[in-house]
């Protein structure tokens, strides 16, 4: 075979192979490796991996195919992944890219004629509080204007790479703001925070003692119910209540996920939990699993977080050979493996079902339910599956008790929550709150007010799938049953503020080209309907509208609405038909002025 | 047997129906005559919930559900016409025409497409997308299959039904989201796969289309007439679609016939053959040592006056007859040799040793299991043969036994087959050694390899543990080794059931008819004075108490003054020299054919008769389902076999007095042990069961000499002499590729 292989891929490969039940698993992983190795997907790569992984080649292809980091052609030697949605958008994504293309010169995906440079507009790289961000290969560059990304072009061409800014972007290292009250995040910006020594000096693994060598299963079970904790991944749902469904008589074996696929525009809150405090999440994990009696876990995630990633392994390993992980774990004689399994690009990968699918090596399709993850899941078997900052506060509850996680928040929103203000504020950041904490607040005082004196017009409250509230729904208190109240959704904490400038046309439009492009294209109404309002909304915006399209914008999001296979197409459909309701006026606009009114004042965005 | 579903009561649009307890809503629907439109939803493959065309209300649930993936639970309240689910099944139907082209016009599909008709039904009558459509141009997946990206509605089955189906899995989903392609496994965007069509056919929109047919004509301008399949012996019914005495098209698409829908490349396209510019349609006489041609007067007076000229020695005259005539023509020729000419000579290509199955079940009909069987067995037992290749229905039908009803395949086996995927156990014998793995079974020790060994008598241990296999076998087991595979499976649990497995689609009929120089039709012996007394009154005429000459007998030298073949091939098939010496030299070499093979090419006379689907009459499956064929073309200047032979024997002044096939088919129902079947059964195009049992054989009648039963083994791309005669077959790359490939 013409495959060239490095001696460490293929040690890399063996080891993959082996550390799944099932071999397929590694697939995805094994491409990524393999295209940073080869520079991208060869037909030769996948006739290989389908002779490693007993698949048939047409089941690597349709696999690579569904990934978008996954390449059929090789990039240039510095790939730049610019992203536009939300955040970076309010922030000047656009005029990087626009400069990014420029100087590059060849079409998206295409390297540049000596092999330097190519180029591509990517999706919410979770650097929202960074915004606007670009990734180089793996690398995170925040905080950019046009004038910046033209600057580390330069340093690149000549050969020079500028140090990538991959810790903790956005948060306020070591300097809270008295508002927070910091539960999950106590450990950042403590020196070495991500290594062992410093998590044991600081309570670290205490709550795992507790869990393994004090406590039943049940009453982990009874704890965490007590402690009111809610799923931060987006849906609120009671996490005790998930981990008590799994059935106690299965024989087959339980699965642990944390899912850390973080891709909902707007939230980036994850990635600094992974990577300032690895251990937290990891302690989490096993003490779910000896909730439920699983033996294994998997952390999924997304494969933008390379470094994450690596910072994760190291920990594991760390905890391995402290005996954290593995056999017979402080004596306790309960076992737990940790596996850390790196997506290849995929929105939709965030949702449950779809998650285990990918991670079992197929195309990232949402699987029909019932039955639920906790019944049937990975494998088939039943798994529990949560979000990263859910797990990452179980030790916490684990050992300060369930009743004063809850008492941080209001009733039946137990805890404290990160936040990602993001957008036109001063000072955008993750912060950590309690429950129910005030949205005015939250941007006035703890994000240091509206940037430049401008007044807020909109903001989205958790993330780009939910309805967006406007400035006069500030008042809000920020928790799961508030937020419903106020006809949205708390979400995954990712909150976008839109100041007076801001088109919100353009917003529509920017939120229904990222599902468009997630879509996984499974179901008719989601597959067919995000293109459409997609198209729609650039020819609106674009001065292009008729009248009945306003209307029409909200009958195809309200036709899409509950009747996807999964909840991309309400993700979609939601913020769209809040945004016709609630500025319709601008609609309005942009057919009286026959092109998008903001666009001046747009351009000037940024910096 | 499992216990029946109980059944639950729930409400439909105000109406109460009962439906089995495990059933989804969308079925429990249509039992009742309900309709709920779907796509992707197709019974007996995996579920999608794709299409959300079938959404419906449900009492107590906020959102609509799909009907395909709701099971029925008691009380249920479920309403599928209200305004709200009109609403959805047009909003989805609007969503999926904004990227589909409105080509219906020119599109091969248009006026039998499921979103045509669904549109017509649930749709708006006007587009509102004004956007630009998405696009990439058609591929040539194959020779046979094309794509055109922008009809494809993503329903998923042709993928499904590739991978769960045919257990190919040919076909994947290529990109994502609105970009989303069904994509081909090689890498250039071609296939390589068994090459069925059953994608192209499941295609509920014009998306798969194949070159046979493309842009040929409409459905509405074509008759569709269900016949058998003239290729393998699984008896598939194929629908072939003429228009103006040309067949354009196979298929299945109303399920009905053994098959249901499943076809393989020969049932939906070899059809070809009888199109094919070579057929003969004249007779050809030889003078000045040339093959010309003739006219029929000349062409059958030469016969006849030739026979006469050789009647006095009447055992000294053979006939071959064929795997692919008629069961009333096989039992024509052979009552034609037995009592014009006089002689028991009169043999075939023995693809199976039915008379030894026959003689083994001992008088038992109920042993024999039909081709459906497979499909719903707790077990199976397959010794030798290689189904996918040989009988696409049958391994079609044992694959979904295993995907859908759990059934166990064990298979001993040569070589490598590729059902070794579907079995619970496999053993793997040296080639030849099925008799003796067989041996094995029974438990005496043989010679067979100690691992060998072993794994058989894990392989019995497994199988005693079941109840009613069904055990499958191929030409590698014959005479004797027969009887020991049924001494084997009878002592199993339960009630075990046999099927031989023969090449062609008429191989049985040859047997059960008696084309056999030994059997009477129905597997009477010859030797036996009652049975030959019988037939003596029947057809008026003495006839020979011997055995007479078996197929390789006939070609030794000198045997024969007159050789007569009808449809058949023995140079190829006994891979004989190209030379009548190799055929014992005769005098007088008569060749029934569509096409010049090499046998006819060394014949005194070829007369030109007409295919299976040009002609009336009866094929008889491997599995013993009889079926009628249906005339589906004119013949064009040639002749049946049946006319042929009933002309002929006026001509020698001893007339047959059978007018047409059916007159033939009646004495056959009457007279033939085992095809005592429904005449209604048959007439409405279904498969009548047929079980001929003999329980007085005596030994030496099936004591089958080696080298008389073999299979040809073809493979899904030929069909002995009219697979060299099929275009599509020639055109497809998988032909030529080493089996094990596939």
């Amino acid at each position: 075979m013409a495959l060239q292989l490095s001696p460490q891929l293929r040690q890399r490969f063996e080891q993959l192979k082996k550390r799944y039940p099932v071999r397929r698993s590694a697939l995805v992983p094994m491409l990524l490796y393999a295209q940073d190795e080869l520079g991208y997907v060869s037909p030769d790569l996948i006739a290989y991996l389908a002779e490693e992984l007993h698949l048939r080649r047409v089941q690597v292809d349709e696999t690579a195919a569904y990934y978008s980091m996954l390449r059929r052609q090789p990039a240039g030697k510095h790939h730049l992944q610019v992203c536009t949605n939300v955040a970076c958008m309010l922030r000047g994504g656009y005029a990087v890219l626009e400069q990014v293309r420029q100087r590059c010169g060849v079409p998206p995906k295409t390297p540049t004629a000596d092999g330097v440079f190519s180029y591509e507009e990517v999706e919410c790289l979770g650097a929202c509080t960074g915004a606007p961000a670009m990734q180089v290969n793996y690398d995170y560059y925040e905080n950019l204007d046009a004038r910046q990304a033209g600057e580390l072009m330069n340093q690149l061409r000549a050969g020079k790479k500028p140090a990538p800014v991959p810790y903790a972007s956005g948060t306020q290292l070591g300097e809270p703001h008295p508002a927070e009250v910091r539960v999950l995040t106590r450990r950042f910006g403590l020196p070495d925070s991500t290594s062992l020594d410093t998590y044991l000096k600081h309570d670290g693994y205490q709550a795992l003692d507790k869990a393994l060598k004090q406590m039943t299963p049940e009453q982990i079970i009874q704890e965490v119910k007590r402690s009111n904790l809610r799923g931060r991944g987006g849906a609120g749902f009671p996490a005790g209540m998930k981990w008590s469904f799994v059935p106690k008589d299965s024989p087959k074996p339980k699965y642990i996920i944390a899912n850390a696929d973080e891709s909902e525009p707007g939230t980036c809150k994850d990635r600094p939990l992974m990577e300032l405090d690895p251990h937290q999440l990891i302690e989490g994990m096993i003490i779910a699993g000896r909730a439920v009696n699983a033996h294994q876990g998997f952390i999924y995630i997304r494969g933008e977080y390379r470094y994450v990633l690596e910072i994760l392994e190291r920990a594991i390993t760390e905890a391995y050979e402290r005996g954290y992980l593995g056999k017979n774990i402080l004596g306790s004689g309960f076992d737990f493996d940790l596996v850390a399994h790196s997506g290849a690009g995929a929105y939709e990968c965030g949702e449950e079902s779809a998650l285990m699918e990918s991670l079992e090596g197929k195309r990232g399709y949402p699987r029909i339910r019932p039955p639920f993850p906790a019944v049937v899941g990975l494998y088939g078997c039943p798994t529990v599956i949560n979000n990263v900052e859910t797990l990452s506060s179980v030790p916490a509850i684990i050992l300060k008790g369930g009743e004063w996680y809850a008492g941080l928040g209001p009733p039946k929103n137990g805890g404290t929550r990160l936040f990602c203000v993001s957008g036109h504020v001063n000072k955008p950041g993750i912060y950590e709150l309690p429950m129910g904490f005030p949205l005015r607040r939250m941007i006035e005082e703890v994000a240091g007010g509206m940037r430049n004196g401008k007044k807020c017009k909109a903001v989205i409250p958790g993330g780009s799938s939910t309805p967006v509230l406007t400035a006069a729904q500030l008042d809000t208190p920020m928790d799961f049953d508030s937020v419903a109240k106020a006809g949205s959704m708390l979400g995954s904490g990712g909150v976008m503020v839109m100041d007076e400038d801001t088109c919100m046309v353009d917003v529509a439009r920017r939120i229904m080209h990222f599902y468009a492009h997630e879509s996984c294209g499974w179901c008719i109404p989601c597959r067919e309907g995000t293109t459409w309002l997609r198209k729609m909304l650039e020819r609106f915006h674009a001065g292009g509208g008729r009248r009945e399209d306003i209307a029409q914008i909200s009958e195809l999001a309200k036709n899409m609405l509950g009747k996807t296979f999964c909840p991309l197409g309400d993700a979609a459909a939601m913020p769209t038909i809040s945004i016709v309701e609630k500025f319709r006026d601008e609609f309005e606009e942009h057919l009286r002025a026959g092109d998008c009114p903001y666009a001046r004042a747009a351009a000037g965005v940024g910096r | 047997m499992p216990e029946p579903p109980k059944s639950v009561q729930l409400s439909v649009d105000g109406r109460t129906i009962e439906a089995p307890a495990d059933s989804l809503l969308i079925e429990a629907c249509k039992s009742v005559g309900i309709e709920v439109p779907s796509f992707c939803y197709y019974p007996g493959l995996s579920l999608q919930a794709a299409c959300r065309m079938c959404l419906v209300e449900i009492e107590k649930t906020p959102k609509l559900q799909t009907a395909c993936t709701v099971i029925v639970q008691p009380g249920m309240v479920v309403r599928t016409a209200t305004p709200q689910v009109h609403d959805a099944r047009k909003a989805m139907l609007e969503f999926l025409l904004t990227n589909h082209p409105l080509d219906c016009p020119v599109c091969d599909k248009g006026g039998e497409c499921e979103l045509q008709d669904m549109v017509f039904r649930y749709g708006a009558a006007e587009s509102r997308f004004l956007e630009e459509k998405e696009h990439q141009p058609e591929q040539k997946f194959s020779p046979v299959v094309y794509f055109d990206y922008p009809r494809c509605i993503l329903c998923f089955r042709c993928v499904r039904v590739c991978d769960e189906g045919m257990d190919v899995k040919a076909l994947g989903v290529g990109q994502r989201g609105v970009r989303s392609t069904i994509l081909p496994n090689r890498p250039d965007g071609t296939l390589e796969c068994e090459e069925c069509g059953m994608c192209i056919d499941i295609c509920p929109v014009g998306a798969l289309t194949s070159d046979a047919y493309r842009y040929k004509t409409r459905p509405w301008e074509m008759e569709f007439v269900g016949t058998p399949c003239a290729h393998c012996g699984d008896g598939c019914k194929t629908t072939l679609n003429v228009r103006n005495n040309e067949i354009l098209r196979g298929n299945n698409r109303d399920k009905t016939g053994i098959n249901g829908e499943f076809l393989c490349l020969k049932g939906r396209y070899a059809f070809d053959y009888v199109h094919h510019p070579e057929r003969l349609r004249r007779p050809l006489l030889r003078r000045a040592a040339r093959l010309e041609e003739a006219t029929w007067d000349e062409a059958l007076d030469f016969v006849a006056r030739r026979l006469k000229e050789l009647a006095g020695d009447p055992g000294r005259i053979g006939f071959l007859g064929s795997n692919r005539t008629t069961n009333e023509e096989n039992y024509l020729l052979q009552r034609f040799a037995r009592t014009v000419v006089g002689t028991n000579n009169v043999d075939h290509h023995r693809t199976a040793d039915y008379a030894a199955l026959v003689a083994a079940l001992a008088g038992d009909a109920t042993r024999y299991a039909a081709s459906g069987d497979l499909a719903r067995a707790q077990a199976v037992l397959l010794v030798g043969n290689d189904p996918t290749h040989n009988h696409p229905l049958l391994a079609w039908n044992i694959r979904a036994g295993v995907r859908l009803w759990g059934t166990r395949l064990y298979a001993v086996n040569a070589r490598d087959i590729k059902l070794r995927r579907q079995a619970t156990r496999f053993v793997q014998v040296p080639a030849g050694q099925e008799a003796a793995a067989v041996e094995t079974l029974l438990g005496s020790a043989g010679n067979l390899p100690a691992e060998v060994q072993k794994a058989l008598g894990e392989l019995r241990a497994a199988l005693e543990k079941e109840s009613g296999v069904i055990v499958v076998f191929g030409a590698e087991l014959y005479g004797g080794a027969v009887a020991r595979l049924v001494e084997f499976g009878n002592r199993l649990p339960g009630h075990t059931r046999y099927i031989a497995l023969g090449d062609y689609s008429n191989s049985r009929g040859a047997a059960d008819l008696g084309v056999l120089p030994h059997l009477l039709p129905g597997y009477a012996p010859v030797a036996n004075a009652d049975a030959r007394r019988r037939w003596e009154q029947l057809w008026n005429a003495s006839l020979p108490a011997l055995a007479g000459l078996n197929a390789r007998q006939m070609f030794e030298p000198g045997r024969l003054r007159g050789l007569y073949v009808v449809g058949a091939n023995p140079i190829k098939t006994f891979g004989r020299a190209n030379t009548r010496e190799a055929l014992g030299a005769p005098e007088l070499l008569v060749v029934h054919e569509l096409f010049l093979t090499e046998t006819a090419q060394l014949a005194d006379v070829v007369l030109p008769v007409a295919a299976a689907y040009e002609k009336e009459g009866t094929f008889t499956n491997t599995c013993g389902e009889l079926q009628r064929l249906r005339r589906a073309l004119d013949p064009v200047d040639v002749r049946t076999d049946f006319d042929i032979l009933r002309l002929l024997s006026h001509a020698l002044e001893k007339p047959i007095p059978l007018r047409t096939p059916e007159a033939a088919l009646e004495e056959i129902r009457r007279e033939v042990s085992g095809y005592q079947v429904s005449l209604a059964t048959l007439l409405t195009g279904e498969a009548a069961r047929t079980a001929p049992v003999d329980g007085r054989l005596p030994k030496e009648a099936v004591a089958t000499p080696a080298g008389l039963v073999f299979s040809s083994d073809d493979s899904l791309f030929t069909s002995g002499t009219l697979g060299r005669f099929s275009r599509v077959l020639d055109s497809v790359h998988e032909r030529k590729l080493p089996r094990s490939q596939l």
